[in-house]
């Protein structure tokens, strides 16, 4: 059979199967799709443990030596509604037990010393419900969702709007986002301890993301963030804890991933620069590997470690040693949380895909240490927190 | 054409794929969303992947819940059901089954009684759809070969055509979508029609100005057995491997529409094929088991 040279003339009356044919064939070519609405709802369950170690008993003067011990369980249900539409219900339950720093003081070397509050330490939990939809436009997502959590001495409710767009063949993501929370707090045994009666806050963050696909294999996220909170900042729990009625905090974070074709795993990488005008700026830095592993097994396992580096500065008025002597309206906190330290963390999570089902185990572990610093610690403190956190989540997808 | 022209192979849904760009100083992204495009669509549809959405469709089969399938799938769903009324039952994307018990390696014809039992689980008017929900019976289960890689060639330009710059070919494994067909100035894609007994022999060019070229055939995937040619497509009527042409290339508005009559073309009967194709008012190449050539190119 010899070459032929030929050129299609095509005939414009068609065959009435090819009409037929093109029908649905255009139908399908001409569809636009929207972000990514869901095509099966999910069901999540996760439990995680959080504990807080013990406090050494050379460094408290009263108390219960023991600190956070606090048990997370969380539900989501995302489902589709309508074809561009998805509906989104997240919950969870909190109980928390142990007890927190009160007040410090000096032992008789005039170092801080502990004071943990009450011997039997304190018992709350927390329930939170939100509910949200999202609406998928061709290029457009747009998210609302709003929620209240309860606890025994503290009420919260909030209002969440985001909206992304996709540009430049989707390559390019722009998102903003607003989230809106009213808070009150009404601390109990308030008139035994001379408490707040109640108070309120409200917070209002605005939040500016740009995310780029560079190639098939990396990625780059970009956001900036402010976040206003005006009222009552202070904690009622202290003995001596005052702090200015408004907060404005300002974050810039950053995110890189890329995936390493050949040995089948991807880096995370993460950088959050951070700054508030109560004095503190801080930078976290972390790092996750993810490695396949389902080349070496019949189903599909993922493994996980990580590692953080978080180091922050002291707010003007974080004190070690509370001075009960001072203008009782100025500012001045004790809250280790205020105090400049730094923090490593390390962790490792297993992902596995089992078809409808994904189940997801983690372990970190975290120590704050005044001498991991990168900031001055001029005040150091004495309650930094060391704590373990282990956590099984379980998704099912129908 | 003197662009700057931009080609790039890789290996998408098992075959070797190719795309062609120029015109446009942003072809490099473009690559990129093409590529991720391949790769969404492999993940969604691909019979290799335990977690597309196709395995989890057959793992659905006999749920009485049915499975919800999205709008595009959906659309697959629409656009298969038109091929199987316009080919009398012969295009039937719940053949699969078949190939199981069609060894072509070890050249095997499968006893009758194997086909008869096989066959109780083919039929794609068994499938029901309802609102968005596909309820597939148990025993049953889908292969979207034959419309899924030639609908990805003509996403693929939907997607490349919104930058109204560019012009292109995509090539996925043999299924041709041109990008830029605006561009009229320019001369046309010529692509090769290979020969089925030696593919890297050209024996027609189709000169493709606009839409797409598809081509099926048995030439890669079939064997002889006492002098009768098997080939590895199926008729889901009878259980046996068609018996008409080697291959036929269809030029058509699309790639999806050309790969759906170039496939119902290779299961009819050859004579009825052969009207059917003239009929089209498309451009074809078919090759009869004696290696013939039928066309209605000049």
């Amino acid at each position: 059979m010899s070459k032929r040279s030929v050129h299609n003339k095509i005939k414009k009356r068609y065959s009435r199967s090819i009409l037929a044919l093109s029908g649905t064939a255009l139908t399908l070519s001409s569809l636009s799709y929207a972000d990514a609405p869901p095509t099966q709802s999910t069901v999540s369950i996760k439990s995680t443990n959080y504990q807080e170690d013990d406090l050494l008993s050379n460094e408290v003067l009263f108390g219960e030596l023991s600190r956070y011990d606090i048990d997370v369980h969380q539900f989501q249900l995302v489902t589709p509604v309508t074809r561009n539409s998805s509906l989104q219900v997240n919950g969870s339950y909190d109980s928390l037990s142990g007890a927190s720093p009160w007040f410090t003081s000096a032992n008789s070397e005039g170092e801080p010393i502990v004071n943990l509050s009450g011997a039997s330490g304190i018992y709350d939990t927390r329930r939170e419900l939100s509910i949200g939809g999202s609406y998928y436009l061709e290029n457009e997502t747009v998210n609302l969702s709003i929620g209240r959590s309860t606890e025994n001495d503290y009420n919260a409710a909030f209002i969440n709007f985001g909206l992304t767009h996709q540009l430049n063949n989707r390559l390019t993501t722009i998102g903003v986002n607003t989230s809106i929370s009213n808070d009150e707090i009404f601390p109990t045994d308030a008139e035994k301890f001379n408490r707040i009666k109640s108070a309120s806050k409200r917070s209002v963050s605005t939040a500016l993301s740009i995310s780029h696909i560079i190639n098939r294999f990396s990625a780059y996220q970009t956001a900036i963030s402010v976040t206003n909170q005006k009222g009552f900042l202070s904690d009622p729990y202290k003995l001596r804890d005052v702090r200015p009625n408004s907060k404005s905090q300002y974050a810039w974070t950053n995110s890189f991933r890329i995936f390493f074709e050949k040995m089948d795993a991807a880096l995370h990488s993460n950088y959050r620069l951070y700054h508030d005008d109560f004095g503190i700026g801080s930078h976290t830095v972390d790092f996750s590997w993810h490695q396949n592993l389902s080349t070496y097994i019949p189903f599909d396992l993922r493994f996980v470690p990580s590692i953080r580096y978080y180091t922050q500065s002291s707010a003007n008025f974080f004190t070690n040693i509370d001075d009960f002597s001072s203008d009782p309206l100025a500012p001045q906190s004790s809250d280790y949380r205020l105090a400049a330290f730094g923090a490593i963390s390390a962790g490792i999570n297993f992902i596995a895909d089992l078809n409808n089902l994904r189940i997801t185990a983690g372990a970190e572990r975290y120590q704050a240490k005044s001498k991991y610093s990168a900031y001055n610690v001029s005040r150091p403190s004495t309650a930094l927190v060391r704590f373990s956190r282990i956590s099984i989540g379980f998704d099912f997808s129908y | 054409m003197k662009e700057k022209c931009l080609n790039i192979k890789f290996k998408g849904m098992g075959s070797p794929c190719e795309i062609t760009l120029m015109g446009s100083p942003n072809e490099e992204e473009t690559l990129t969303a093409l590529q991720q495009e391949v790769s969404r669509l492999e993940q969604k549809y691909s019979r290799f992947l335990k977690n597309s959405v196709l395995n989890a469709i057959n793992a659905s089969a006999g749920d009485p819940r049915g499975f919800t399938v999205d709008e595009e799938t959906l659309a697959i769903f629409q656009h298969a059901a038109a091929c199987y009324d316009q080919s009398d039952g012969l295009f039937d994307i719940t053949a699969g089954p078949l190939n199981k018990i069609w060894d072509y390696r070890k050249a095997i014809v499968p006893d009758k009684n194997t086909i008869e039992e096989t066959l109780q689980n083919v039929g794609f008017k068994r499938i029901a759809i309802k609102d968005r929900k596909v309820f597939l019976p148990s025993g049953m289960e889908l292969d979207f070969g034959g419309i899924v890689k030639e609908y990805a060639a003509d996403r693929l330009a939907t997607i490349a055509n919104k930058n109204s710059n560019l012009m292109g070919l995509i090539n996925l494994g043999g299924d041709f979508a041109v990008i830029g067909s605006k561009h009229t100035k320019y001369k046309p894609w010529k692509v090769g029609i290979s020969c089925p007994k030696r593919p890297s022999v050209a024996i027609a060019e189709i000169a493709l100005h606009h839409g797409g070229l598809a081509s099926s055939g048995d030439y890669l995937r079939c064997f002889e057995l006492h002098g009768k040619r098997y080939s590895h497509l199926l008729n889901p009527v009878t259980g046996y491997p068609s018996t008409g042409w080697q291959s036929v290339s269809i030029a058509a508005p699309s790639c999806l529409l050309a790969g759906s009559i170039a496939t119902i073309a290779m299961l009819k009967p050859l004579q009825e094929s052969s009207d059917f194709l003239r009929d089209a008012g498309l451009a074809f190449v078919a090759v009869d088991p004696d290696g013939k050539m039928l066309t209605n190119l000049e």
